[in-house]
């Protein structure tokens, strides 16, 4: 291996010996040194030793232009660098790691199809590729062929079991609505994944759980997962929001507050901010909080949602009525919606246009008991008995599908409270579930227990808002009449108070989805 | 160059730092000008006589300055010029020989130059690689001159896109010369041999067959095309050769050779291959999610820092230890070692201008750094154990010494319940008046309810009033008529008292062509005067803008402005097609008379 004393390259271009050939100087001689600047994300003097390195070279050296397309990338002139990794893969058309990147950047570029063109192109050059099955997979899930995606997946999952395929897969199943084979697949990630990788293990877990419905098992383990990294918002928010719907409201905001030094702008944090003062009736500070969330994000129904249910509450009816139209405006085909918007309107006297509403949203409603029976309330109140009697036997009608399916046995003490009191007004509601004899002595111990709960006021009845409501005109005449001197106003503080839950559970869910996705 | 002492220059970490600080500020340089990273600079005993003399590869400015220095104190000994840059450095003991000075071996493209006594005295070159035996045939076909340039490049590049192994830079070259120069470059070149190289990416060194502190050591050396040679420390010869998937970046190896070792390479795909004795193919692999930027083993485990801002353990056979978080993008790692107190600890350098200390996943201790170190080098320097040396991005030298009292808690010093869980939530006040108007709507929401659904409705039969008079009146932009879509805007120039109005027109139908239209204006005549109040315009060929100049002169001088109306009209038809009121700026210059 002993060669002769020669004259590095360098030098050999600068003073070219009359005789005898220049040495050449090696095309990849710089390729180590643009690889050492470019992870320790040097990237200005990588662009300038790439740049001398091209000049050079004229524009043959692959790994310069290689890592140029890449910081052009992250610099996001994906245009440009996807026209450099094209001509990487000119220069070296065996790679198949130009073509992987040549199809990342048309990914980016949002080519979905141009993408699983260029993959399948890469997948051909290496059979067994992670990556390629995982991202095919992933442009598939964009092109809404989830059969192709999952088969893909399945595929990435075969060569290497990572985290990312798992997740990708359990949001296909999810996205098809198959909660069944997303709990398999997040249960098999439980299995697979290495210990090691205890933040993944734990959304995997979460994930698994609350699929399954177990939420306090999968509030453990988010609690787990924030011990690792406590600083993680969307863990975080995800852990504070399940706190905020068991009450927790101190433990919550204590969180919170962690996550908004972090992220200070951030709609759903604001909201659910907001929603926790709510539960602790600081209503003008729950206000404050929702409107910066609305400032944030104006188009985002949920936010507007909570301001109209806190503006109900506030009976600030005309306020509430504008949130809640812009929420109905934004998401036209939530009965729930409808539901606050008809009481609004039922405040401000406009009885048509509330039953107008109520008509609407018993036609979108599927399961909500409350829209039935706060329709019968105002159609009672009208004076219609006959529709009155018509939408409480729906509710029973509802009650019973769901006693019968077993999805709910518990009913908000309330609701039942309500209901009952106007089925003795319309006569009717005999044989609804909790007034059966044979499973009456738990519901009606419950509904036994809700009435000093109701003296002490469960959350978000308000009982000056309960006056107002029943001052209203030929409001409290009629119930004085027919159900004594009970006065109707917990029915209104009733569907208030409920539905404050189901928003907060559907945030819960964006949160988590969210977590696991940055997570990756 | 300027120099601050260890004194003056403390002067700035003096109030928070210097009590409770573990180590002595023992030199700064912030114009050293060294720009190197943590695999060119080596402390070694260059002379035998007991004092360590730290060696830095310097790349200068990254084309030219190469030199080799060497810094006894705090001065440089001694310069050399080095003749490319060097990728990297080690200083090993190539025979036994008395005195048993060391010898430098430094790695630069495809050599390896060494050093002895400061003064070159080998110079080693990789292997060639193998020519395709194509390619050997089309320029021994060119040399005979059997075949012209022209012929060749169509050869060579076909050879280009199909072969499996790569072309020589000869071919690559000619590939990229323009017509007229590949005679001369073919009649220049057409004698020499075809050869094919490759550079040296990193290099290390490995005990031949004892483990002692001063045994002799082979050079161990990665290539850019995936090679990983052990070279005899005396004969320079390649005892062995391995290869890998991907060019290797960083390489940590351990063992003996004669007996067993274990090379651990980071690669430039990301992944860290493991290599061993009794195989020339990697033993194991550890794919990580982000690229490597530092490697070093401590006692059996490989320590990883990479981009993604994290720090990962191993096993030596590859199995996932443990994740730390960092806070930064990592810059350099090296191995803090202090065999007399039975110490280990991992120092990995931030972008954030700090040094980490990491025992396992534990963050031990913190060293604040006025710049952002890019090379780390513990060890002994001079005659002092527990030296800290690191080169910083914009070219300064520190070196720092452990304290003799220095004890690190093994406990992980990193923060427990988040600081920011007691700070105050900001959250927006409400005015006296808010909470008076809340009462107000309380009071009156009906009220203010129908009188808000009331000026809707007035306000919407306004605007649809509004609007059908515009479209009346064709008071719009653009014309509401089928047959002559037409779109206009008016721009006004000048300061006054002339103006240039023009008007931009365009047919927006599809292929129709508009024809015989005319522009008037309507204007007061005391304040403005044109020259033509009335004009034809050409036939109008859809899609193509047409600028329609004229000018406008203010006749008055008493700083007021009026609306000048332009109706596009159709022949023979009175109400116009579009209407345009310009309103016009007031003239800021006065008529010459």
């Amino acid at each position: 291996m002993k060669t002769d004393v020669q004259l590095p390259a360098a030098t050999d271009l600068k003073k070219p010996r009359p005789k005898k050939a220049p040495e050449l100087p090696i095309l990849e001689r710089r390729n180590w040194l643009i690889h050492l600047h470019y992870i320790r994300k040097d990237y200005e003097t990588c662009k300038a030793i790439i740049k001398e390195q091209l000049h050079e070279t004229q524009g043959m050296c692959e790994y310069a232009v290689y890592v140029q397309a890449l910081i052009m990338r992250l610099e996001g002139k994906i245009q440009q660098s996807l026209e450099l990794f094209q001509s990487c893969a000119i220069l070296n058309p065996k790679s198949s790691d130009n073509l992987k990147q040549v199809a990342r950047s048309l990914f980016l570029l949002g080519k979905h199809k141009a993408a699983i063109e260029v993959y399948n192109e890469a997948a051909r050059l290496n059979q067994k590729d992670w990556e390629i099955s995982h991202n095919l997979g992933v442009c598939y899930i964009y092109t809404k062929d989830f059969r192709s995606a999952e088969e893909q997946l399945n595929l990435a999952l075969q060569l290497n079991k990572h985290d990312l395929t798992y997740m990708m897969l359990g949001k296909i199943h999810l996205l098809q609505g198959d909660t069944e084979k997303a709990i398999d697949v997040y249960k098999s990630a439980v299995e697979y994944v290495s210990i090691h990788n205890l933040t993944f293990k734990h959304t995997c877990f979460i994930l698994y759980t609350m699929l399954l419905g177990k939420y306090q098992k999968a509030f453990e383990h988010l609690g787990n997962a924030l011990t690792y990294d406590p600083n993680n918002f969307k863990a975080i928010l995800a852990a504070g929001s399940m706190m905020q719907t068991h009450g927790d409201y101190d433990v919550a905001m204590n969180k919170y507050r962690v996550a908004a030094y972090s992220v200070p702008e951030s709609p759903p944090l604001w909201n659910n901010i907001g929603m926790c003062f709510f539960g602790k009736k600081k209503y003008v500070a729950a206000i404050s909080c929702l409107k910066r969330a609305n400032y944030l994000s104006p188009f985002d129904w949920k936010i507007l949602y909570n301001l109209g249910l806190v503006h109900l509450t506030m009976q600030q009816y005309a306020s509430a009525f504008h949130f809640l139209s812009a929420a109905i405006n934004l998401r036209p085909r939530m009965s729930e919606l409808y539901m606050l918007l008809a009481v609004a309107l039922t405040n401000l006297d406009d009885a048509d246009n509330a039953r107008r509403s109520y008509e609407q949203a018993v036609q979108l409603d599927e399961s909500n008991l409350l829209v039935n029976l706060n329709f019968a309330v105002f159609l009672y109140n009208q004076g219609d008995k006959k529709a009155a009697l018509l939408q409480f036997q729906e509710m029973e009608r509802k009650v019973n599908t769901q006693v019968d399916s077993n999805i709910n046995t518990e009913f908000d003490p309330e609701l039942v409270e309500m209901a009952q009191k106007l089925g003795a007004a319309l006569q009717a509601g005999e044989n609804l579930y909790w007034s059966k004899p044979g499973k009456d002595s738990k519901s009606s111990q419950r509904s036994s227990s809700s009435k000093p709960s109701s003296s002490q006021q469960p959350l978000g009845t308000n009982q000056a808002l309960g006056q107002a409501m029943s001052s209203a005109a030929g409001y409290s005449k009629s119930m004085q009449i027919t159900a004594g001197a009970e006065p109707l106003s917990p029915s209104t503080s009733c569907h208030l108070h409920r539905s404050v839950h189901p928003n907060l559970q559907s945030q819960i869910f964006r949160c988590l989805f969210e977590w696991c996705i940055i997570l990756m | 160059a300027v120099r601050c002492s260890a004194l003056e220059w403390s002067g700035c970490y003096r109030n928070e730092e210097i009590a409770s600080s573990k180590w002595l500020d023992a030199h700064y340089d912030p114009v050293a000008n060294l720009y190197t990273f943590s695999s060119c600079i080596a402390l070694s005993d260059l002379h035998g006589d007991g004092e360590n003399k730290l060696v830095v590869g310097d790349l200068g400015t990254g084309v030219c300055n190469v030199k080799l220095k060497v810094y006894r104190g705090t001065g440089v000994l001694s310069e050399s010029t080095l003749l490319d840059l060097p990728t990297g450095l080690v200083s090993f003991l190539m025979d036994l020989h008395e005195p048993r000075t060391p010898a430098i071996a430094v790695a630069s493209g495809p050599f390896i130059y060494v050093y002895k006594n400061l003064r070159p005295y080998f110079k080693f070159t990789l292997p060639s690689l193998e020519v395709n035996p194509l390619e050997q045939d089309v320029w021994s076909q060119a040399k005979e001159d059997m075949i012209d340039p022209m012929t060749l490049k169509e050869m060579l590049e076909g050879l280009r896109d199909k072969a499996e192994i790569p072309l020589s830079v000869r071919s690559l070259r000619f590939l990229m010369l323009e017509p007229q120069e590949m005679e001369n470059f073919v009649l220049l070149h057409k004698e020499q041999p075809i050869r094919r190289q490759t550079v040296i990416t990193c290099i290390g060194m490995l005990k031949k067959n004892m483990a002692d502190e001063d045994a002799v050591s082979c050079l161990v050396i990665g290539t850019e095309n995936g090679d990983v040679y052990i070279l005899d420390p005396e004969a320079f010869t390649i005892l062995y050769k391995m290869s890998l998937p991907s060019s290797p970046t960083l390489m940590d190896v351990t063992g003996q050779f004669d007996v067993e070792f274990r090379i651990t390479v980071a690669c430039r795909n990301g992944n860290i291959y493991i290599l061993r004795r009794d195989s020339p193919k990697p033993k194991y692999c550890i794919e990580l999610s982000s690229h490597p930027v530092g490697l070093v083993r401590m006692g059996k485990n490989v320590v990883v820092g990479c981009t993604h801002e994290t720090l990962h353990g191993y096993t030596q056979k590859g199995k996932k230890l443990w994740t730390a978080y960092l806070p930064a993008p990592v810059t350099a790692m090296a191995l803090m070692d202090l065999p007399t107190r039975g110490f280990q600890a991992v120092l990995v350098g931030l972008a954030n201008c700090e040094v980490h200390m990491y025992r396992d996943k534990n963050l031990i201790s913190t060293i604040k750094t006025p710049d952002v170190v890019t090379s780390i080098c513990f060890g002994r320097y001079g005659r002092e154990d527990g030296t800290l040396i690191m080169t910083t991005k914009g070219g300064g030298l520190i070196v720092k010494i452990l304290k003799r009292t220095a004890v690190f808690d093994d406990r992980d010093s990193a923060p427990g319940p988040p600081i920011a869980q007691s700070i105050r939530l900001n959250v927006p006040k409400k005015t006296k008046l808010y909470v008076d108007q809340t009462l107000r709507e309380r009071e009156n929401a009906v009220a203010m309810h129908r009188a808000f659904q009331m000026d809707l409705s007035r306000l919407r039969l306004a605007a649809a009033r509004a609007y059908v008079k515009a479209l009346e009146s064709s008071l719009t932009p653009m014309s509401a008529s089928l047959t002559e879509p037409l779109k206009m805007n008016a721009v006004v120039q000048g300061l006054g008292p002339s103006f240039k109005l023009t008007l931009n027109i365009q047919n927006t139908a599809s292929c129709r062509p508009v024809m015989n239209l005319a522009i008037s204006f309507l204007y007061d005549e005391n304040l403005y005067s044109m020259r033509t109040a009335f004009f034809k315009i050409p036939l109008l060929v859809p899609g193509l803008n047409y600028p329609i100049d004229t000018f406008v002169e203010c006749l008055s001088d008493k700083g007021i402005s009026d609306i000048i109306k332009v109706f596009v009209l159709r022949e023979g038809k009175s109400a116009p097609l579009l209407t345009a009121h310009i309103n016009m700026p007031v003239s800021e210059g006065l008529a010459l008379n």
